[in-house]
């Protein structure tokens, strides 16, 4: 059995470079179908990772009157840390409000000149709450705009943030169901087209075979060179899509999508390098084996 | 009866072969080969010497009666075991079928690593082998690059490395000249010699006729002639 596997292999590489042309020509339609599947996996990992971020930064600020104590506040922030939609509910101090307001204004005189000119503080303690999901924020201001302590309350930012969390939404909503329908339409794509180069790879194989079994082969060893032969396919050109993506992500990105996403996309590329060249290879083989296996089935009649 | 087994290497029963309703390729053959010899097997083009062929290296199953090897029934044979069977046989065709891809070496070897022979067999074999086809020049050649008559002789040594019983030839001189042809039939008739059964369909009256051997002539599927020393003479 050994001896099989160990000449078989021999024979599938021996192949392998000496088809020329059309190892070439079934390497780069398996390259294609590996490249697009692994650039939309890198940029929907990616997109998603922003989209999260963004998520995050996300929140509902809680303005209160002036006359409210910290200690009322600060029942306020338990009873809404209750409520299970919400993830967190940070306050912020008229102090902390103040030292952030100056931190951003410091560049712009006018502002500092006039804060100065006020002498008091005149902002605002405030809770920041953050969302599980970032279509329940139109629902939590509602809530605590009608709530119990709502005499309390100086105003809710959701308004001005409003079409920004809407938009978000949106756009989140779009970007599952697009990447979703293409990342499928695209697979189906690399597989149908894979199966197909491959089995014109053995078609041109077939007078092989007979000879093959004329000379009195058994089945399996016709069929484990080409059966290798695939999972080199596979092997190489998972290599050669995982420099292309690189490729792509590095100078195409910068170009369509600006530096700033080409900088991500090429941060999470380095980062999962490993992972994704184990999985482009897996699937490379599998596809190359797979396609191999059945191909070669009709051929030999088994 | 066991005696007949031990002389016969091959018999055909009743043998008819049918492709549609309407063309018999081969009828009703009743014929008993015997081990060592040397048969020729002539005929004009569709008299059924190919298909008579391919029924004894069991690439085909006749539509009635029954073929024998060494007293086996071949269509007792599962599929899963032809390929054992026919490495008893050694086969040489007009094309000589060839692997394209593989060295003059490799494409004899191959009829050894498919058998699972030690790696040492192969490399003491195959060039012996191809010493007496007289191509030892051309180990690492591929096949593309050699003449008709070059390439025959590689098939003729892939087809005798495992030293089978029976060497079935057909046609094998068809695309050769006349001396390439006579090349081939030494080479069978040494083979014979060495006590491999011999089985040649040929159209080839010259190799037929220096042969001198027994010869079966075919006409219509039918055999109307079965000569011990014949000449070739189509009806």
């Amino acid at each position: 059995m050994f001896i099989a596997l160990s000449r078989t292999f021999k024979e599938a590489l021996s192949n392998f470079f000496r088809n020329g042309w059309l190892s070439v020509a079934a390497i780069f339609i398996l390259v294609f179908s590996l490249y697009i599947v692994g650039l939309s996996y890198v940029i929907a990992m990616t997109s998603n990772g922003i989209i999260k971020t963004m998520q995050e930064r996300m929140s509902v600020s809680v303005y209160f009157n002036s006359s409210v104590s910290e200690g009322e506040i600060m029942d306020i922030k338990a009873a809404l840390g209750k409520y299970k939609e919400i993830k967190a509910v940070d306050y912020v101090s008229k102090e902390e409000a103040l030292e952030e307001f100056k931190k951003e204004n410091a560049n712009v005189p006018t502002v500092m000149k006039a804060l100065e000119e006020i002498g008091s503080n005149p902002l605002l303690s405030s809770l920041v709450i953050h969302a599980n999901d970032p279509s329940q924020y139109e629902a939590l201001s509602q809530v605590i705009a009608n709530s119990d302590f709502k005499d309390k309350i100086s105003r809710i930012n959701y308004d001005k943030n409003k079409q920004t969390i809407d938009n978000l939404n949106n756009f989140i909503a779009q970007v599952k169901k697009m990447g979703l329908i293409l990342g499928s339409i695209f697979v189906i794509i690399a597989i149908l087209i894979t199966f197909n180069t491959i089995r014109i790879t053995i078609y041109v194989h077939k007078p092989e075979i007979e000879i093959k079994r004329l000379v009195g082969a058994s089945n399996t060893f016709i069929k484990l060179p080409f059966i290798f032969e695939g999972m080199i396919y596979g092997l190489a050109a998972s290599l050669i899509a995982m420099l292309f993506i690189f490729i792509t992500v590095k100078f195409a990105g910068t170009y369509v999508a600006g530096e700033g996403f080409s900088n991500q996309l090429v941060g999470f590329y380095l980062g999962n390098f490993w992972m994704m060249l184990g999985l482009q290879a897996s699937l490379g083989a599998l596809l190359g084996v797979i396609s191999s296996f059945i191909a070669i089935r009709k051929y030999l009649k088994i | 009866m066991y005696n007949n087994f031990v002389m016969e290497i091959i018999r055909l029963e009743q043998v008819t072969k049918a492709y549609r309703k309407d063309f018999i390729a081969l009828n009703e053959i009743n014929l008993v080969i015997e081990k060592g010899e040397f048969v020729s097997i002539v005929g004009p083009s569709g008299a059924g010497k190919s298909t008579l062929l391919k029924l004894i290296y069991a690439e085909e199953a006749p539509t009635n009666g029954t073929v024998y090897f060494e007293g086996v029934p071949l269509d007792s044979i599962s599929r899963r075991n032809l390929p054992f069977y026919r490495r008893k046989i050694g086969t040489v065709f007009q094309d000589s079928k060839l692997l394209p891809n593989k060295t003059v070496f490799e494409n004899v070897a191959y009829a050894l690593e498919m058998s699972g022979a030690p790696n040492e067999q192969i490399k003491e074999d195959v060039p012996q082998i191809l010493a007496i086809v007289g191509l030892e020049s051309k180990t690492d050649t591929f096949p593309s690059e050699l003449s008709g008559g070059e390439q025959q002789k590689v098939a003729m040594a892939r087809a005798l490395v495992h030293k089978p019983k029976v060497i079935l030839a057909d046609e094998p001189t068809g695309n050769l000249d006349p001396t390439a042809s006579l090349e081939i039939l030494k080479l069978l008739l040494g083979i014979n010699k060495l006590g491999a059964t011999i089985i040649l369909a040929s159209h080839d009256k010259e190799i037929v006729d220096r042969a001198r051997k027994r010869v079966i002539v075919l006409d219509g599927g039918r055999i109307v002639r079965d000569e011990a020393n014949g000449k070739y003479k189509t009806v």
